[in-house]
């Protein structure tokens, strides 16, 4: 009996829904959703795994899903459905990416078969469909939203929509690719699929994806509205729908991506061609069109290697450190305030520490606190911030010009200048200013932590943590940990990375690490070739056709000449069989052609368009020998895997895997290649 | 046992001329920077503070009760209370006393207090009126009631009120502050000459006094490290050509010798003497008693005197006693007055004193200069003397100070502070 008072504990929970009808006992054996019927005749179907916190599909719970429609079909009174999910951060987190990776070709054009029959029989029901989302709907979970009629989201943080599939080297290929540009509109919905990145709850509403977004306690009111007003829809009539528009709208978008990508991405290409023919298609036809490009994705190595590295990341990014103790982390300090320093201050600010950022002086402080405020200002104009967390960045940040007590920091962060007897000297003046258990890491890019490490007491709190230039956008953190590093310290690290949202790679303390140690050698054949006397252009031509996001003449001038010089150095002392330095270089440097910094580097950066430094190219007293494209390529490539061979070799880092992934995420090293070790192994394979 | 209150460390913002380097910060911010920056500088633990309490005579509408929102925002823990006190000029003095009356109470034992105002942001209003025509607007449910409303608008309704001129007037006599300087000066016979040489001498000593180790520089899109009111080639012909500006014709108050309209905060970490023990933390000084009294609002200049009676009646010392004194300098005749009203018979009868309490030795009074050089951040002002005098006390490694101010609406604020 429900007494009037009777307090609602479960939010989630409609006071009404409790009167149930009758449960269904159609199924025999009790699988991962439930069906209740209430009163009125709406039919309320949770998706609930069991023993898991995510709800994915595969072939059984596809399988499920059909019995229940099955029910439902066969059900006169019931008029509505409302599909939800029991978890708490997610709704339906999509395909079973698992299972499909190891699939042979005709297991999984079964199954692509089978998710768009039974999203085409949702979507068929004669009945008002709700989806009521809470947590992650993306993927195939977004696709079977796309078969409901109405779509409902709650506003919570975890609740994320969207089709990733292009990023993974797939298409949506049950329904999504035919439904969604039917539901917003072909130019709004090649966004969506084409970049393949989810968004919140408030983002999909401006975009269309779904029709209401409410708090989450009025989720299932909200749905139990829709479905009692909602009319099975039709499709809406978009002018850009009409002939010859979509061919138009299709080769605009064709020729922006192959610019982005050099076509070496097939998913992307083949959704665009999917959705954009498939509009002036029927249904089915559309449907038929999204198996075949489905189909022939699936057999590419790049899919492959694209759905291994989201697992690679994925198990990087959320997994503990295998052995010792998180501890938590709130209250850091950065001691720099230069670039480094900033965008390190600035990315944890946003990610809710408080951050005491520290330099030698007010004007430093100030130049630090002016490079934090513009990189909040993009945000905001990027709309990655809202208004508000802009205010709430800026505040954590407390600016400090002198030697502050940092006892209640759990961590601090030394991003000075690359200078082994500054960063002893601060370190040595950190250790009478913290506690015993604060661990005290450097962001050094090249020097040796051990070093460091001599006479710090306590060394086995003392770490590495390696940021890249630009922190915002670089996802990877390399921490570096000493023999005596404790166990709990490297877990504490690596999970506080983790919890900021970069992905950690844990590496042992060698010249360079993983990343700069691979990049360097490739760096200096660069510069090499150039020596040869060939041309920047074309050797930047030759890693941008390979995939690289820039090639290494423009990235030498990014980094900086002088910066390239000393970490170049520093290798070359450790392995100066490998590491050559050029002479060159050290000339340039010396005219302060210091790269893009300076204005002059490999090239010009005056104007908008960068052009050769000519005066560069006339210090090579070499003669041209011609090299093709594909020669300097091949050269190119294979130093990136012979370094990243001798790294893993050598245990830097503790498997393929992560030698790979932290080259994709420091360096941008094409993932479709799936990094350089990888590549090599492929590249062995062919020859 | 009534516990000890003990001032750990104090920091503030410059102080700067209202329309200057920190006009754009709003009194939230000018808080926050000052709340932040103590924690950062003295390394506290912020969740050891039982309570944050702030004075602010121009609260922003957009943040009422501030001290929460500065607590808040200066990253203290949400499970902290926070309140906001006004006392007019000794708001920021107030927020020490009260955080001295809740530990005597024991409601806490570690307070942040402070004091903050951005006289640079306050607002203006519309006259009751033009609200109204706004009201009607916003309640016009066509667009034709909508034109109407729009039509009722004069042209005077526009003309706003301003909040800062409306604050510094007092609302009971309706005279204005500068008002009630001349009032003081024509009773008491303090001519332009000595209100001239008076500003001269606080400029001149502000000029002089030494780094102030208690400002902590605000990063706004310039770096702001010093106070910007301070003129050190102030001299007396300067200061005798500037017009009076309360009474054209007869008047001697001048912007010279009047406080300057400035923005700035100030926060203090004050805690009971036993905690500071407990935690190893060295006190600057503790406070010894306080006291508030009323007075004529017509003549709130005066308010330091029977303040300063009250106080050394309740900690039985003698004027004498005090080695630094800080008596506000709202304007350069009202503290003039003051001292004449501690010294002479005739005049501190006047008062309602029954005895002159005795003579303030220059020399001790505003060491480092005044609001007449520093400026006068209402809501800031009580809790910026506090620490300067216990300041002054370190460096002159002496015993005992009186901090007083005058309070528009006719009251007077004194405490008493020592050193440990």
């Amino acid at each position: 009996m429900k007494t009037q008072s009777a307090m609602i504990l479960d939010p989630t929970q409609d006071p009404e829904q409790d009167v149930v009808r009758r449960e269904h006992k159609t199924l025999s054996t009790p699988g991962a959703f439930q069906l209740k019927v209430d009163a009125e005749g709406i039919a309320w179907l949770t998706f609930d795994t069991l023993g898991s916190s995510v709800n994915v599909f595969n072939e059984a719970t596809l399988h499920e899903l059909d019995d229940y429609l099955d029910v439902l079909e066969g059900d006169p009174e019931i008029h509505a459905l409302v599909i939800a999910s029991a978890k708490d951060k997610v709704f339906i987190a999509g395909a079973d990416l698992k299972s499909i990776r190891g699939m042979k070709a005709e297991q999984s054009a079964g199954i692509i078969a089978l998710g768009q029959a039974v999203m085409s029989r949702l979507a068929a029901l004669p009945m008002a469909k709700v989806a009521a989302i809470h947590g992650a709907c993306v993927g195939g979970g977004y696709e079977l939203a796309l078969a409901c009629d109405v779509r409902v989201a709650s506003d919570d943080d975890s609740t994320r929509l969207g089709l990733p599939e292009t990023q993974l080297g797939l298409l949506p290929a049950w329904g999504g690719s035919t439904r969604l540009p039917r539901l917003i509109g072909l130019m709004k919905a090649l966004d969506v699929i084409l970049a393949g990145k989810v968004m919140k709850a408030m983002q999909a509403k401006r975009m269309g994806l779904v029709d209401v977004v409410v708090p989450r306690e009025h989720l299932m009111t909200s749905a139990k509205k829709l479905a009692r007003h909602t009319e099975p829809k039709r499709n809406a009539f978009f002018m850009q729908h009409l002939w010859p528009l979509p061919k138009l709208i299709a080769m605009k978008a064709k020729r922006d991506l192959i610019a982005k990508t050099r076509g070496h991405y097939l998913a992307p290409l083949l959704a665009l061609d999917v959705a954009t023919r498939g509009i002036s298609m029927s249904v089915e036809e559309s449907l038929a069109l999204e198996r075949e490009s489905m189909t022939t994705l699936m057999r590419t190595p790049e899919t492959a290697r694209m759905i291994d590295l989201f697992f690679a990341k994925e198990g990087a990014s959320k997994k503990p450190w295998r052995v010792g103790h998180a501890m938590p982390i709130t209250e850091v300090a950065v001691i720099g305030a230069g670039v480094m320093g900033a965008g390190i201050a600035q990315w944890l600010a946003s990610k809710g520490m408080h951050v005491t950022l520290s330099d030698i002086n007010t004007e430093a402080v100030g130049k630090g606190m002016e490079r934090v405020r513009k990189l909040v200002e993009d945000g905001v104009k990027h709309r990655v911030l809202s208004k508000r967390e802009a205010r709430e960045t800026l505040d954590r940040i407390a600016p400090a010009h002198t030697a502050v007590p940092l006892f209640r920091q759990q961590l601090v962060i030394e991003a000075a200048t690359e200078d082994m007897g500054l960063k002893k000297k601060i370190f040595a003046g950190l250790a009478a200013r913290c506690s015993a258990e604060t661990i005290l890491a450097t962001n050094t890019s090249a020097l040796s932590v051990a070093e460091l490490a001599v006479g710090v007491p306590h060394p086995e709190r003392v770490i590495g943590l390696h940021f890249f230039n630009p922190v915002h956008r670089m996802g990877l953190v390399e921490v570096i940990t000493l023999p005596e590093t404790l166990d709990d310290v490297t877990a504490t690290a690596h999970g506080w990375v983790q919890s900021i949202g970069k992905t950690p790679v844990v590496v042992k303390d060698s010249p360079g690490f993983v990343v700069n140690r691979v990049l360097m050698p490739y760096l200096m054949e660069a510069v090499k070739l150039f020596e040869q006397g060939q041309s920047p252009q074309l050797i930047d031509e030759a890693m941008l056709d390979f995939g690289m996001p820039m090639g290494p003449m423009r990235l030498l001038d990014e980094i900086g000449l002088d910066v390239a010089v000393h970490v170049g150095g520093t290798l070359a002392a450790a392995f100066p069989q490998r590491m050559g330095s050029s002479e060159l270089m050290a000339s340039m440097v010396a005219k302060g052609w210091l790269g893009k910094k300076s204005g002059r580097g490999f090239y010009e950066h005056g104007g908008k368009l960068s052009t050769v430094n000519t005066q560069a190219l006339a210090m090579r007293t070499a003669a041209v020998s011609p090299m093709g494209l594909v020669e300097m390529q091949a050269r190119l490539a294979m130093k990136l895997s012979d370094e990243a061979k001798m790294c893993l070799d050598e245990g830097v880092a503790a498997s393929s895997k992560e030698v790979d992934l932290a080259m994709i995420l420091g360096t941008g090293y094409a993932p479709f290649r799936g990094g350089p070790l990888a590549y090599a192994e492929e590249a062995q394979a062919m020859s | 046992m009534k516990p000890n209150l003990v001032i750990i460390d104090g920091v503030r913002t410059p102080f700067c001329r209202a329309g200057t380097s920190l006009a754009e910060l709003d009194a939230v911010e000018l808080g926050r920077i000052a709340v932040s920056a103590l924690l950062t500088r003295t390394g506290i633990d912020p969740h050891t503070v039982d309570e944050t309490i702030f004075g602010c005579v121009g609260q922003p509408a957009h943040a009422q009760n501030i001290a929460r929102v500065i607590a808040l925002r200066a990253g203290l823990p949400e499970d902290k209370p926070a309140m906001t006190v006004h006392r007019n000029c000794a708001s920021g003095m107030e927020a020490i006393t009260t955080a001295y009356d809740k530990m005597c109470a024991g409601h806490g034992e570690v307070f942040i207090v402070g004091g903050t105002e951005s006289m640079s942001q306050m607002p203006f209003y519309f006259s009751r009126q033009a609200v109204e025509k706004f009201g009607a607007i916003s309640r016009a449910k066509s667009l034709p009631q909508r034109l109407g409303a729009v039509a009722q608008f004069r042209p005077d309704d526009f003309a706003p009120v301003i909040g800062l001129k409306l604050g510094l007037t007092d609302p009971v006599s309706e005279m204005n502050m500068g008002q009630t300087a001349e009032l003081l000066a024509r009773e008491l016979g303090i001519n332009r000459d000595m209100q001239d040489a008076f500003a001269l001498r606080s400029q001149l000593r502000a000029a002089k006094a030494p780094a102030h180790s208690e400002i902590v520089p605000v990063y706004a899109h310039s770096v702001v490290t010093a106070d910007n009111g301070i003129r050190a080639d102030s001299s007396l012909e300067k200061l005798a050509k500037l017009a009076p500006l309360f009474d054209s014709k007869c008047g001697s108050v001048t912007a010279g010798n009047s406080s300057q309209i400035t923005d700035g905060a100030v926060a203090l970490l004050v805690c009971t003497e036993a905690k500071a023990l407990k935690m190893d933390w060295q006190p600057l000084g503790r406070l010894v008693d306080y006291s508030y009294t009323g007075c004529d609002p017509k003549r709130m200049g005066l308010g330091p005197v029977r303040a300063i009676e009250a106080l050394l009646h309740r900690t039985q010392l003698k004027l004498a006693d005090a080695d630094v004194i800080e008596i506000n300098e709202a304007f350069a005749a009202q503290v003039l007055a003051v001292m004449k009203c501690l010294q002479d018979k005739v005049s501190a009868r006047r008062c309602g004193l029954e005895e002159p309490l005795g003579e303030v030795d220059p020399a001790k009074l505003n060491r480092r200069g005044g609001a007449i050089a520093l400026g006068h951040p209402v809501g800031a002002t009580g809790a910026r003397l506090v620490l300067s005098a216990l300041l002054q006390l370190r460096e002159l490694k002496a015993k005992s100070a009186l901090v007083s101010l005058c309070i528009g609406g006719g009251q007077g604020g004194a405490v008493m502070l020592e050193t440990l």
